[in-house]
C-alpha cells in the first residue's frame, strides 16, 4: 500500500498546479469584467456563481466523456492520468476563485483610480497601487481555490481513477481504503487532509482580518 | 486656472443620466458651493469638475483646453493642481503615514516640517504609525484632508468636507478653506449645511436639482436645504 506522504505529496502537487490555473485565470476574468458595467459584470458572475455548488461528480462524468479513447478528445490520452485531474480540479476551483475575487477587483478598480488620480497621480500609478491593493484577495483566492480542489473526490475518482502511485490523491485514497475496511488508514488520510484545509482556514482568518476593513 | 464645463452629460450606466447638461465655469478665485438634495448629482459633478471622471457628453475645459483630449503626460500635470476628497474617507492599506504621505509620493515631493504641521494640527501625530482601519470615522475623514492639504492644490474640491468631524476639527478647516481662498485658491465643497464663516467668502452658490444646475447665484448667502 502507498505511504500517506506519498499520497499527499501527489494530492498537494496535483491541487497546486490546478488552483494556480484557476487563480490565474479568475485574476483575468475578475480584471476583464471590472471593465464592463455593473449591470454586465453582475449577468456574467452569476453562471460563475451556479457553478460554484455544481456537483463535482457531474463535471467529472463530463471530462470522462470528453476524455474516453473514443472521446471528442481521446487522442490526447489524458484520462486516468494526473493531467485529468488537474483539469477537473481547475475547473471546479474557477468559480469559487472568481466569485471571490470579482466584487474586491471591481470596488478596488474604481476608488484606487480615483484616488490616485484625484491626489494628482497618473494611469501607470493606479496599476501599481491597485496591484498593492490586490496582494491579500489575490492570496485568500487561490488559498480558496486550493482548498477547492485539494477536497474534492467526484472528479478525482471519475477522471483519476485512484491509481495507486500515480493517481491516487488523498480523497480517492480514503474513499479506497474505507471500501477496503482499512478504517485506520482512511482515519490518518482525512486528518491529514482536515490539517491541510484547516491551516489554509486559519490563514484565511487571518488575511480577513486584515483585509476586509477596506472592502466597505 | 479655469475650469469649464460645458454642455456636460453622465450617467453610470448608460440608462439614466445624473447630469444633465450642466454648464459651469469656475474662473475667480474663491469659494464655490454646491448644494442639492441626496441624489441630486453634487458628488459627480464634483468628480468631473476634479477631473477623475469623464463626462458621457460634454466638454471640460481647462485654460480654454478639451482637458480629456489631452496626452496622458498633460492630463497627469494639470491634475497635480486638483484635489478631490471624497465623502467618504477612501483609505489605503497600510500606516496611517503612507496614506497620508500618499500625494506626495505619488508627486514625488518631499515637505517633512509641513506634513508634520497639518498631522499636528489635526490631532493625527499619535497615530501616525497605526493602522490606518483603527482610526475613527472623524480621525479618518480628518486624515484625507490633510492629505489633500498637504499637496497645496489650485482647486480643492471638498465632498461633504464636515461630515464626521468634530466642531474643533470643522472649526480648523474653514480657516484653513478661508486661507486658501485669502491666498488665491478656489474651494469647491459640496454640503448640507452652509457655516457662517464660509458665508462672507463664498463665491457662488451653484444649486444641483436632479442633475441639473437649477440656480447659480453669486449672492453671499446661506443656501437653506
Amino acid at each position: 500500500m502507498e505511504s500517506i506522504t506519498s499520497v499527499t505529496l501527489r494530492s498537494l502537487y496535483i491541487s497546486s498546479i490546478a488552483s494556480l490555473i484557476a487563480f490565474s485565470l479568475a485574476l483575468a476574468i475578475s480584471i476583464a469584467l471590472s471593465s464592463l458595467s455593473r449591470r454586465r459584470a453582475e449577468m456574467v458572475l452569476s453562471i460563475f456563481e451556479i457553478f460554484v455548488g455544481f456537483p463535482t461528480i457531474v463535471i467529472g462524468v463530463v471530462l470522462y466523456i470528453l476524455f474516453y479513447p473514443r472521446g471528442p478528445l481521446g487522442v490526447l490520452g489524458i484520462l486516468y492520468t494526473p493531467y485529468a485531474i488537474i483539469i477537473g480540479e481547475f475547473l471546479v476551483a474557477l468559480p469559487i476563485a472568481v466569485t471571490h475575487m470579482f466584487r474586491y477587483v471591481y470596488e478596488l478598480k474604481n476608488y484606487v483610480r480615483e484616488l490616485v488620480l484625484s491626489l494628482g497621480g497618473s494611469e501607470k500609478h493606479v496599476v501599481k497601487i491597485l496591484i498593492r491593493e490586490l496582494v491579500p484577495i489575490m492570496i485568500s483566492s487561490y488559498l480558496l481555490a486550493f482548498s477547492r480542489a485539494i477536497g474534492e473526490l467526484g472528479v478525482a475518482l471519475v477522471v483519476g481513477g485512484g491509481i495507486e502511485g500515480y493517481t491516487n490523491v488523498l480523497t480517492t485514497a480514503i474513499a479506497l481504503q474505507t471500501s477496503l475496511g482499512n478504517y485506520e488508514q482512511a482515519i490518518q488520510l482525512g486528518g491529514v487532509l482536515i490539517a491541510i484545509t484547516a491551516t489554509i482556514a486559519a490563514v484565511l482568518k487571518v488575511l480577513g482580518e486584515y483585509v476586509l476593513w477596506r472592502s466597505s | 486656472m479655469e475650469i469649464e464645463l460645458k454642455n456636460i452629460w453622465y450617467s453610470y450606466d448608460s440608462y439614466t443620466y445624473v447630469l444633465k447638461d450642466v454648464n459651469l465655469v469656475l474662473r475667480e478665485p474663491g469659494l464655490y458651493v454646491v448644494v442639492g438634495p441626496n441624489g441630486s448629482g453634487k458628488t459627480t459633478l464634483l468628480k468631473i469638475l476634479s477631473l477623475i471622471i469623464k463626462p458621457s457628453k460634454g466638454s471640460v475645459l481647462v485654460n480654454g483646453r478639451d482637458f480629456w483630449v489631452l496626452g496622458d503626460d498633460e492630463k497627469s500635470l494639470i491634475r497635480k493642481s486638483i484635489v478631490y476628497v471624497h465623502d467618504k474617507p477612501v483609505l489605503l492599506r497600510g500606516s496611517v503615514r503612507y496614506n497620508v504621505e500618499l500625494g506626495l509620493r505619488l508627486r514625488g515631493e518631499k515637505r517633512g516640517d509641513e506634513v508634520l504641521e497639518y498631522i499636528s494640527r489635526y490631532g493625527l501625530r499619535e497615530v501616525l504609525d497605526k493602522p490606518v482601519n483603527k482610526l475613527s470615522a472623524g480621525q479618518a475623514k480628518a486624515m484625507t484632508i490633510v492629505r489633500a492639504l498637504i499637496l497645496k492644490p489650485k482647486i480643492l474640491a471638498l465632498d461633504e468636507p464636515f461630515t464626521f468631524l468634530d466642531n474643533t476639527k470643522v472649526k480648523l478647516l474653514i480657516e484653513d478653506i478661508q486661507r486658501i481662498v485669502r491666498d488665491g485658491g478656489i474651494v469647491v465643497i459640496a454640503t448640507h449645511y452652509m457655516y457662517r464663516d464660509l458665508e462672507d467668502i463664498s463665491k457662488n452658490v451653484i444649486e444641483v436639482v436632479n442633475g441639473e444646475v437649477a440656480t447659480l447665484s453669486s449672492v453671499k448667502k446661506n443656501p437653506t436645504l
